[in-house]
């Protein structure tokens, strides 16, 4: 078993709901614990395993079919810029780099389902598997001294008190535009699979080769939608369009 | 990243410890080269033990969580730091039978335990900089230069250390020649250092893929959080560029160019340590401070 999350950012709309939801259920679960400090004071801060950031891109061919840049085009069509809403977490990577740094073996990976976990009382807080992600995956919770991480809320997806339809992580369950769907990628036949079989996933800084489990789906190709007016006018419209100003002075 | 004190001042200071203790055991085989009475070869002695007993006090200070430290001990399978931690935890009941051996004049021990402790303290050298070197997400530090660098400039500043040890002797025994290692090892490290910066301007990856995206400009629009976080305190540390200029060649200059003119046509061993221990310290300082981690990109860098 894989277990980890699709995300799809064409339609994540950045609420940071799933941030939220993240922040409600670890901040006091089994295996969290995402403290905040100085939360209503003038520099709060805090811990979170899941961050939602803003992109936006610009001049890409596969959003913007025509011509490219800052600059309108020769048919007077501004360029399409796409913004795209990054949630990022735990990848639980296949190569888990920061699991093999880790002097204490405080960090590990689950071998029946992939999850990649920090022991608390293992942990002594050298800050080394934090420099080891490159998706900024992993925070110090200062109270306690101990790295703190995605669980994928390994105390919510295989608690058999919950109903069945509530066994997902707490983003999961949140996302208010279903863009977070949770699943095992070893199973062809899961809702995840089939997605990134159906979109593919983002190759998001595949040089490093730590293999993520979760799959951002690409953004979709815009549709184009035709300018209604013509955008040089002729003078018989151009005479129309003066005398509805005219009258509706 | 940031450049934490206490981990700057564990690499250097125990760097120069064994590396003045690799030179000191050298330095102990070869009596009619380098004639050096036992007091003598004990101060030394104690001023390497202290300068690494009191790097490696130092180097847990930057822990969150002490009471667990011992574990460190434990997964020398996979992390170069745990590695480190148990060599250097080897160190000691290695050099304390090495101690009692030449107390009680067995000859038939010195020599293991002496090669024993020098390649203990190249391979503690070696680990201390595969820490930084094995990560992939610090494209500045994954080369082999970072290993090397950590090998030569503890061995280098050990070598600077060995005639200000020499001349605590007594001075019936004559005055201290030029000292041809330490002359040798600053040059290298100088060279070593200096081929480290030139290679710097090598961009690596880019903020397009960070997000996969493979044309087009991608800036960020919003990081999403209105305070500092943990990731920007432990990677956003930025540098201004005209204050890296000055303290690169603060380091060259103290770490290596002025120890070596001291070492060449004076005596002033002490002066010439102090000034190579302050320079490695201001190196370590930049090591850190000019590495940029690929998080970095998340944030809006355009490349790192």
């Amino acid at each position: 078993m894989r277990l980890g999350l699709a995300i799809d950012l064409d339609t994540c709309v950045g609420c940071h709901a799933c941030a939220v939801a993240c922040k409600e259920w670890n901040g006091r679960s089994l295996m969290g614990g995402a403290p905040d400090y100085d939360a209503y004071g003038a520099a709060p801060g805090g811990t979170w395993y899941n961050r939602v950031r803003h992109y936006e891109i610009e001049g890409d061919p596969t959003y913007s079919p025509h011509a490219c840049g800052a600059l309108p085009d020769t048919d007077g069509l501004q360029p399409l810029s796409k913004t795209v809403n990054v949630p990022l977490s735990c990848m639980h990577c296949e190569e888990a780099h920061c699991v093999s740094v880790c002097p204490t073996g405080a960090s590990y990976k689950r071998a029946e389902d992939g999850i990649v976990l920090v022991d608390p009382a293992r942990c002594m807080g050298c800050n080394y598997c934090s420099w080891a992600c490159p998706y900024g995956a992993r925070e110090l919770d200062q109270d306690e001294g101990v790295m703190k991480k995605c669980t994928l809320c390994v105390d919510r997806i295989y608690d058999e008190r919950l109903p069945e339809a509530e066994r997902q992580p707490a983003c999961v369950l949140a996302c208010p535009a279903h863009a977070r769907i949770f699943g095992d990628f070893d199973d062809p036949a899961s809702p995840v699979s089939q997605r990134v079989a159906a979109r593919g996933r983002q190759d998001m800084l595949g040089a490093l080769d730590y293999r993520p489990t979760n799959a951002y789906l690409p953004p979709r190709k815009p549709v184009e939608i035709a300018p209604t007016l013509p955008l040089r006018q002729g003078l018989t419209e151009q005479a129309k369009a003066f005398v509805n100003r005219l009258i509706n002075l | 990243m940031k450049p934490a004190l206490s981990v700057i001042f564990f690499t250097v200071g125990s760097g120069a410890g064994l590396g003045l203790m690799v030179w000191l055991l050298i330095a102990s085989l070869m009596p009619s080269h380098i004639r050096m009475d036992a007091l003598t070869f004990y101060k030394g002695a104690a001023i390497a033990a202290a300068l690494i007993t009191a790097g490696l006090m130092s180097s847990t200070l930057h822990l969150a969580n002490r009471r667990n430290a011992i574990y460190a001990l434990t997964r020398w399978r996979t992390s170069w730091l745990s590695r480190e931690a148990l060599l250097s935890l080897a160190l000691y009941p290695v050099a304390a039978l090495h101690l009692y051996a030449l107390e009680r004049g067995l000859p038939q021990v010195t020599p293991i335990t002496l090669w024993l402790l020098v390649a203990l303290a190249l391979a503690i050298l070696f680990c201390t900089g595969m820490i930084y070197g094995c990560l992939k997400t610090v494209p500045r530090w994954n080369t082999w230069m970072t290993p090397a660098k950590y090998l030569l400039f503890g061995l280098m500043s050990g070598a600077v250390l060995l005639p200000a040890v020499l001349s605590l002797r007594p001075a019936e025994v004559g005055p201290i020649g030029r000292p041809m290692m330490a002359v040798v090892l600053l040059a290298l490290g100088a060279a070593l250092y200096v081929a480290y910066l030139m290679k710097h301007p090598r961009t690596t990856h880019r903020i397009n893929d960070a997000l996969g995206v493979r044309a087009g400009r991608v800036r960020l629009l919003d990081a999403g959080h209105s305070h500092a976080t943990f990731l920007t305190d432990e990677f956003g540390f930025v540098l201004a560029r005209e204050r890296a200029r000055v303290l690169r060649w603060a380091a060259i200059a103290a770490g290596f160019v002025l120890p070596l003119l001291l070492c060449c046509f004076t005596q002033w061993f002490w002066t010439a340590s102090v000034l190579c221990l302050i320079g490695l310290l201001v190196e370590r300082w930049l090591f850190f401070a000019e590495a940029e981690h690929v998080v970095r990109l998340y944030h809006g860098q355009p490349h790192v």
